[in-house]
């Protein structure tokens, strides 16, 4: 872990795999520091926001072979009618049922937020539907859209442009600004996707 | 009931917005400037963090009922029809009847003007929320122009930059082009990177400098995408913020590294 400067309030852990960054944010969240705000993970890092008083030889040491996420379970029920599903299963050399039943049948894990609120990067995509990013986004993806893209897979919570392959849809809605974490699928949490 | 009968310049209705909800994808969000929004709570007797409007210029509303209201932010030109004038940082009542209308503004890129109670949703129209049952300031606030000269720390990415961008940064003048909840664009000296390769998506926070391939930075606001995956040079003070949020297009901003009071020369 390399730590990185990040001005008086916040500091940026750097890390080489993306399984180290979700045990790192696990952790450092779940240790609850006093005068931490947020701990943020992404692809490579773990932002860490607080009030100016975190030393930070108070977060706790990061392993490599750390624990793995042992969030809550949440089970989102897909309608896999995408406007990509033959497109993807064409790349992929696969039948649509193929695609399918891989997709429904892995379990993920959600690595980390961004791009819009609610919109989380759930990682344990089967090698088999890894596909890079559509050549030419889409100006208007709907809200709901189950989409896959490299090795995640995610659920747009709201409509917004966007690159990723449509597999299907949810009506699970991603976000409820009225709950104290109002993300559906928060960093950590495991999901699994059943085929209506 | 208060009516908006123009919104004018990006006008809206802003809270404090929240914290702690990055790791959801969501930034603070709220306020642009949490400072002149605060002050216009406090100077109106409000709880912290009521509804209140953010206006650009244009804004221009009416009111139906005796209503107590603030200005505070980017200096504007103001016009009342049917009440008292409404100077900068002094809470004036306003009667039934009276149109404010917001014009240009002078000074900075925002104004607040908040309304004591706070703005909340009527059945068809904006509505004022309960009284806060504690006194008003008796005089108009003092207003210090926001400053221009921008102390700001050592960013992430800092060693992705040439030497001669981090000394460019903080030697020359940067011109604010356009600003936004998401951030204020600045044009100057182009910051060149050392490293080029593509840095993967990191978190990002308010105040952060941010460089995108063209070399012109840009500085994070509250409504700031949490991720980004441009390389963020520098960091400004966070007492800072609120400065940059009222620096309006034309501004010419200088950043000094934090810390070292800038030399006059």
């Amino acid at each position: 872990m390399k730590l990185l400067p990040y001005g008086p309030r916040a500091m940026l852990a750097e890390f080489e795999s993306l399984a180290e960054v979700m045990t790192a944010a696990a952790r450092w969240r779940s240790a609850e520091l006093p005068g931490v705000v947020d701990v943020v993970p992404a692809a490579r890092t773990v932002l860490v926001t607080h009030d100016g008083r975190l030393d930070p030889a108070a977060l706790p040491p990061v392993t490599a072979d750390g624990a793995p996420a042992s969030g809550p379970t949440v089970v989102v029920p897909v309608v896999y009618d995408g406007a990509d599903l033959e497109d993807v299963a064409a790349a992929c050399g696969l039948t649509v049922d193929e695609v399918v039943e891989l997709h429904a049948g892995a379990e993920y894990t959600c690595a980390f937020c961004g791009f819009l609120p609610g919109f989380s990067y759930l990682v344990g995509l089967p090698s088999q539907l890894h596909l890079p990013r559509r050549a030419t986004p889409r100006t208007r993806v709907p809200a709901g859209a189950v989409a896959v893209a490299a090795d995640f897979t995610a659920v747009y919570p709201g409509e917004s442009p966007g690159g990723w392959h449509l597999l299907g849809h949810t009506d699970l809605p991603m976000w409820d600004d009225d709950r104290a974490v109002p993300a559906t699928l928060p960093p950590g949490t495991r999901v699994r996707f059943e085929a209506r | 009931m208060i009516r908006v009968r123009s919104w004018g310049v990006v006008g809206r209705v802003v809270d404090a917005g929240h914290l702690g909800r990055a790791w959801l994808g969501a930034s603070r969000g709220g306020a642009v400037d949490l400072e002149s929004y605060a002050l216009a709570d406090r100077l109106l007797g409000n709880h912290a963090g009521t509804r209140q409007f953010e206006t650009s210029g244009g804004l221009v509303l009416a009111v139906d009922a005796p209503t107590m209201v603030v200005l505070t932010g980017a200096v504007a030109e103001v016009t009342v029809e049917g009440g008292p004038p409404l100077g900068w940082g002094a809470p004036v009542v306003l009667p039934a009847g009276a149109l404010v209308r917001i014009g240009r503004l002078l000074d900075g890129a925002r104004a607040y003007l908040a309304v004591r109670g706070g703005l909340v949703d009527g059945p068809d129209a904006l509505d004022v929320g309960p009284d806060p049952q504690t006194a008003a300031a008796e005089h108009a606030a003092a207003r210090r122009p926001p400053p221009t000269d921008i102390p700001v720390w050592p960013g992430p990415r800092a060693d992705w930059f040439t030497d001669e961008a981090l000394r460019r940064l903080t030697d020359s003048a940067y011109v604010v082009t356009t600003t936004s909840p998401v951030g204020t664009r600045l044009a100057g000296p182009a910051l060149d990177r050392a490293r080029t390769e593509e840095l993967p998506s990191e978190g990002m926070v308010e105040g952060a400098v941010q460089v995108p391939p063209d070399g012109q930075p840009i500085v994070m606001l509250s409504g700031h995408p949490t991720t980004g995956g441009y390389p963020v040079i520098a960091v400004v003070d966070p007492a800072a913020v609120a400065a940059v949020a009222q620096a309006a297009p034309g501004t010419e901003i200088r950043f000094r590294v934090a810390g070292v009071p800038r030399i006059s020369r």
